[in-house]
């Protein structure tokens, strides 16, 4: 099909999104040409606010539009407990559980040496010294429960206690999914449910 | 053969588009081959937490059309001890690094399997083991060695003569092995100075079964040897550096840098 460059360049820039394909790219493309005036509008303008409007906070390292982020400027939450997760992802993946009213660590990923990731590319040394700046009493290292992220958990905990910050460390829980299957679920993970078993209440 | 079911090692899992993964795979019976996971980032009820870096499984690949499909995982041994300690994991992901970029994917079938048998002995000694320096250099040259890649220890590469002490010998990096003292001083290639217990001691770890590694002792001169002689080997001969290397370095210890240019 002929087309406009104009055309042509949007659909090499949808083009490059996750999940996005030639087809896909073209139908939206073609979709935006025919909308509205203001709706194009509105998009392209947050577009190109997203990476103005959006920075780290300071304290977390989560996606804020404003440093301390409204979690870490929350004075109804408690700042003795501390969580530290992998991603922003899964910082909004507690928060959505509603189970915890503490503060957050955003480490910025899981140590992969396979991937030349080390702790120099992690948030270890920020992670260090917010846990030594005091007023923690317990850090929550809720990683992925995968190689890597029970890999990074236990160096984190050999490096918190080493340093001697004298805070109880804690791990998330390892078991069966809700809606799980005993029957199909794997050894491991049986296991280690019977393991973290708890008294009924 | 077009559908495959083999135990396997876990050595590298990409994430490939919203829902699929590529495994990397160790195998018995096809040495290192590559598989696409349909659906593994989407439904924890197909693989479940089997797709994880280290795992043992039994597999069933689909090598029908194209690029072989993973149908089914189960879990062997998630060798769960190497997470719980930084030494083993920074090891043992070395390893692994090492037999993804390296292991055969086509061969004898008796090689094949002892390669995959050796990386499922390491990792099984890895999972108790105090990991030290010289452990690192002896498993890193039982890798070696299992890929086909083993340094001359004991005789001259150039005449075939044992070199003789007391004083150190040479280790000729480039031609994978030691130089007696005639030949030796009519080489003007740069050369590793290593004393004769050093080697000794390399011969009998390339020997020794993966668990017994550790009962090797070393004087602090013999390791540092031992560590710069395997790790100027390996880089010269596979000719690649290992991502894995650093964090290796940071948690269990580094070959001592000296002044000499890289052979
Ligand atoms: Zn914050
Ligand atoms: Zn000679």
């Amino acid at each position: 099909m002929q087309s406009s460059p104009a055309i042509e360049r949007l659909v090499s820039s949808l083009k490059r999104l996750p999940g996005i394909g030639e087809k896909s790219a073209t139908r939206l493309a073609f979709y935006l040409l025919g909308a509205p005036e203001e709706m194009v509008a509105e998009l392209a303008e947050s577009v190109g606010r997203l990476k103005q409007d959006t920075c780290l906070c300071e304290r977390c390292f989560n996606l804020t539009d404003v440093s301390p982020c409204a979690i870490c400027r929350n004075p109804e939450r408690n700042a003795a407990l501390l969580c530290v997760v992998e991603e922003p992802a899964d910082l909004a993946a507690v928060e959505k559980s509603g189970s915890f009213r503490g503060h957050y660590f955003v480490l910025g990923g899981a140590l992969s040496p396979i991937d030349g990731v080390g702790p120099d590319d992690l948030r270890v040394a920020d992670l260090e010294a917010r846990v030594h700046g005091g007023g923690i009493e317990e850090v929550i290292l809720a990683t992925n429960p995968n190689t890597e992220g029970d890999a990074t958990a236990h160096f984190l905990a050999d490096r918190l206690r080493k340093t001697g910050a004298g805070v109880a460390i804690t791990r998330i829980a390892y078991g069966m999914p809700l809606g799980g299957d005993l029957e199909y679920a794997d050894h491991v993970t049986v296991g280690r449910s019977l393991e973290n078993r708890r008294q009924m209440d | 053969m077009t559908r495959l079911q083999t135990e396997a090692l876990l050595l590298r899992s990409v994430e490939f588009s919203e829902s699929d993964r590529i495994v990397h795979l160790l195998t018995p019976e096809r040495g290192r081959l590559t598989a696409i996971a349909k659906g593994a980032r989407r439904s924890i009820k197909r693989f479940g937490g089997s797709l994880d870096l280290f795992n043992h499984l039994r597999v069933q690949i689909d090598k029908r059309r194209g690029m072989a499909r993973l149908e089914g995982a189960v879990l062997i041994d998630p060798f769960l001890s190497l997470r719980a300690v930084p030494g083993r994991f920074a090891l043992a992901s070395y390893l692994v690094e090492l037999l993804d970029r390296v292991a055969p994917e086509a061969g004898a079938p008796s090689d094949l399997r002892r390669v995959f048998a050796f990386a499922l002995a390491a990792l099984r000694a890895l999972s108790e083991a105090d990991v030290t320096p010289g452990l690192r250099a002896l498993l890193e040259l039982q890798t070696l060695d299992v890929l086909g890649l083993r340094p001359e220890l004991g005789r001259c590469v150039h005449c075939g003569r044992a070199p003789v002490g007391p004083g150190p010998v040479a280790f000729h990096v480039a031609d994978g092995g030691v130089l007696c003292g005639a030949c030796a001083s009519r080489c003007d290639a740069p050369l590793l100075r290593v004393h004769l217990g050093t080697l000794r001691a390399l011969e009998q770890g390339i020997e020794f079964g993966t668990a017994r590694l550790s009962r090797i002792s070393w004087s602090p001169q013999a390791l540092a040897e031992a560590l710069e002689l395997v790790s100027r080997f390996q880089r010269f001969h596979m000719g690649i550096q290992l991502r894995s290397e650093p964090f290796l370095d940071q948690v269990v210890g580094s070959p001592p840098e000296s002044g000499r240019p890289p052979a």
